[in-house]
């Protein structure tokens, strides 16, 4: 084949160009190529001679993104002196990479978000910069706005390195119109208290009855998150403590895990709730009407909103005795920057607080809003369902802090790892978290890389 | 095919010439002018490949001897603590041997299905480029594409293989969460994904082989059996291990479906090297031991193809 081809294309001489026209030319070209971004940067810095252009970078790429894009128009529009450009990044793993490595190559965005749990690993790192608590309070934000909870979520050795967004703790969503077929609705058109382990039981049965299919939907499979989510509810709700000392050993209560998973395993018994969900499948079984109840984050609520499901929603019933729920933040953070310049960072101040200040719109994605004159407000008690889980955000129960844990890391996939084939194999779960205490011990031995 | 092509372009330009030691000397001094632009020519590309490749590969190497991390904190020389490190971590051998695992499970199908599909169609199957177009399809997809696909079909409540598995009586297989089956799962969709490269170097081997032979097998009496057994398969040998080669060194990189099709959960039956370098390095934040475990790799990689090169040379001798 080559044999025919070959000496055809190498006799043909290139006749329309001359060698140096070509030359001359590619040089052009290239040089133009080079310049391009060079000029386009130009016409950006003309602009900004006004205002002050802000670079953003998020992760939320779900319904809450839209919520997002339309929270910074807004205060694009509503403010001459800034203009606010969003880069909008897939979450997980490789976002919190790109965020550190921007902050260590010292050109980082203006102000990002991401999980308040996420903090120490960048804060300690100097991966960030902290935030001036007067220049906030110039703007409206102040410590006194937010839950003590979730405020000190964002503090690192007496510095404020995050601003709450929000709380997005897990929650139960619930089908009303099952509910009510079960017969498990109170007087007030609310699910009915549960306060005990057999109580939500006997619940979960009235509701698989009524039910197309199941009584509860939870996916977790291949999904660290959604099983820490869950179990690190119960286990918080007994009381238990869970803790990573650096360049100790990980310290908790057995015994509360084991009695976690094994009633976990009794939701899941093939008829309550499906063994073998992940969690898209979980998303749609109760989107289609198919299930009476769903364990998730309150980010899922537009999902069901738009396929009309009538649909309400709580705080994870206190089962174990104390109220507790895992839950995580998106928080403001600015990203360490090596020549920050003062008039940008004061603009950064000003689109935050009137981010924080709209977060009624947020409250629209599901997420709670950690601003509270705005959840204060009666606006947000007519906004249903959210004000029916507001209280969740009084019972957040964040990752324990250590470098590796957070939404999106290393300690919720070893969770995971661990933990499915207990949930889905029926393995020992003392055994497991033995398994997952040694892994944790080797990542707590090793130099803190941050 | 590159060598091919170049000795071909020599016969071409220098055949003409009467005289093999005349045209060299008259060809001497333009060559040398000519080498002036030659260089601007190549230039951007040996930028490149020193700027993204061999520099890369230079500092990598520095790395593993430092406790680097992506933070920028550290930084220091440690010597061969990294290499030690590695040589007791027990992840990392099971990431080896997974790896290893995959590769087997992976390159025997990829090339016995490839090379019974191009035989398939070569033996004039009615629809011969329908056949063809969708055997390759696959191939020109992308990892997530086909990771999504996949997925869904494995899925343990909605997917294609269980719904079929349940219509004939038998029990629902969580595929990629079994850490029995999980592995086979993923290999299952690589081959589906890249059997069709293979198969179409398979097609053009076997076109080539010249119709006399078949001719004088007949001749000789020779039935169709025979000729597969004694002309097609010797004269796909080359081919065979070329395919091989390939094959093996796409395996051991395996990452992107594995990563994907695992909605990125780590488990002990499904982390391949790659996987672990990258959770190392990236979520891990630890450059400097991740780079260790590369050069581990990679040294692991550069003797198969040693040993690969050197069993090659011999059968051609």
């Amino acid at each position: 084949m080559a044999s025919k081809t070959n000496p055809t294309t190498t006799n043909a001489r290139p006749t329309a160009f001359s060698r140096r026209q070509l030359l001359v030319g590619g040089a052009a070209a290239l040089g133009g190529a080079m310049l391009a971004p060079a000029l386009t940067g130009c016409s950006t810095g003309a602009a900004a001679s006004g205002e002050a252009q802000l670079s953003f970078w998020h992760p939320l790429t779900g319904g809450d993104g839209i919520t997002m894009s339309d929270l910074v128009t807004e205060a694009n529009q509503a403010n001459e002196t800034f203009n606010a450009e969003q880069t909008v990044l897939t979450w997980g793993p490789p976002y919190y990479t790109k965020l550190a490595m921007a902050s260590v190559g010292g050109r980082a965005p203006d102000v990002a978000v991401m999980h308040a749990a996420r903090l120490p690993g960048y804060a300690p790192g100097g991966l960030l910069d902290p935030w001036d608590t007067d220049l906030l309070a110039e703007f409206g934000v102040t410590e006194e706005d937010f839950a003590p909870r979730i405020w000190e979520k964002g503090v690192y050795e007496g510095d404020v390195y995050s601003i709450a967004l929000d709380a997005h703790p897990f929650i139960l969503m619930y089908n009303t119109d099952i509910a009510e077929a079960a017969g498990v609705l109170g007087s007030n058109g609310q699910l009915v208290e549960t306060t005990s382990p057999e109580d939500f039981l006997e619940v979960a049965r009235a509701m698989t009855d009524a039910a197309p299919a199941h009584g509860l939907s939870y996916g977790y499979l291949n999904d660290g998150a959604q099983m820490w989510r869950l179990w690190y509810t119960f286990y918080r709700q007994m009381g238990a403590e869970f803790e990573l000392p650096v360049g100790g050993k990980a310290k908790f209560d057995e015994e509360a895990g084991v009695a976690a998973f094994d009633y976990i395993r009794q939701l899941l018994d093939n008829e309550i709730a499906t063994s073998t969900n992940d969690y898209a499948t979980a998303v749609a079984e109760f989107s289609s009407g198919d299930s009476g109840m769903f364990l998730t984050g309150p980010w899922e609520l537009p999902t069901m909103q738009n396929a009309e499901l009538p649909v309400d929603a709580m705080p994870i019933p206190t089962l174990f005795g104390e109220p507790a729920a895992y839950a995580d933040s998106h928080a403001f953070v600015l990203p360490h920057q090596a020549f920050p310049d003062e008039n940008k960072r004061r603009e950064t101040y000003r689109l935050v607080a009137n981010i924080l200040q709209n977060s009624i719109k947020w409250a629209g994605a599901g997420h709670i809003p950690a601003y509270e004159p705005v959840t204060e407000d009666p606006a947000y008690g007519e906004l249903l369902p959210q004000a029916h889980y507001v209280q969740a955000s009084e019972i957040v129960n964040y990752d324990p802090p250590a470098w590796f844990t957070g939404s999106g890391s290393d300690f919720q996939n070893l969770f995971g790892q661990h933990m499915q084939p207990v949930l889905l194999a029926g393995a020992d779960p003392a055994a497991g978290l033995r398994d997952f205490k040694a892994a944790l011990d080797v990542l707590l031995s090793k130099p803190n890389p941050v | 095919m590159t060598t091919a092509a170049v000795g071909n372009r020599a016969v071409a330009t220098a055949g003409p010439a009467a005289d093999d030691a005349e045209a060299t000397a008259t060809r001497e001094r333009p060559r040398n002018r000519e080498n002036g632009p030659g260089w601007a020519f190549v230039a951007p590309l040996v930028v490149f490949f020193a700027l993204f490749l061999v520099w890369p590969l230079i500092h990598g190497l520095y790395l593993s001897f430092t406790d680097q991390s992506m933070t920028g904190a550290g930084g220091a020389f440690v010597g061969l603590a990294n290499y030690a490190e590695a040589f007791a971590d027990a992840e990392m051998w099971r990431a080896l041997w997974n790896t290893v695992w995959f590769t087997l499970l992976s390159t025997v199908p990829l090339v016995l299905i490839a090379l019974v599909m191009a035989l398939l169609v070569e033996a004039g199957l009615p629809g011969k480029w329908l056949w063809r177009l969708s055997f390759f399809m696959p191939f020109l997809l992308a990892s997530t594409v086909v990771s999504l696909i996949w997925v869904w079909i494995f899925n343990p409540q909605l997917g294609l293989v269980n719904s079929v598995l349940q219509s004939f009586g038998l029990a629902a297989v969580p595929w990629l969460q079994d850490p029995t089956v999980s592995m086979i799962s993923i290999v299952i969709a690589t081959v589906w994904w890249t059997v069709g490269f293979n198969f179409l170097l398979y097609l053009a081997a076997i076109q080539n082989i010249p119709e006399q032979q078949y001719e004088a097998a007949s001749i000789d009496g020779a039935g169709r059996w025979r000729k597969l057994w004694s002309v097609t398969l010797p004269q796909l040998a080359p081919t065979t291990m070329l395919i091989v080669i390939l094959q093996i060194l796409a395996s051991l990189k395996v990452f992107d479906q594995i990563y994907q099709m695992m909605n990125q959960l780590v488990t002990p039956a499904t982390q391949s090297v790659v996987v672990y370098i990258f959770d190392t390095g990236f979520t891990g934040y630890r450059f400097g031991y991740a780079s260790a475990i590369s050069y581990i790799f990679f040294a692991i990689v550069l003797i198969i193809s040693l040993v690969q090169f050197r069993t090659n040379a011999r059968r051609s001798a």
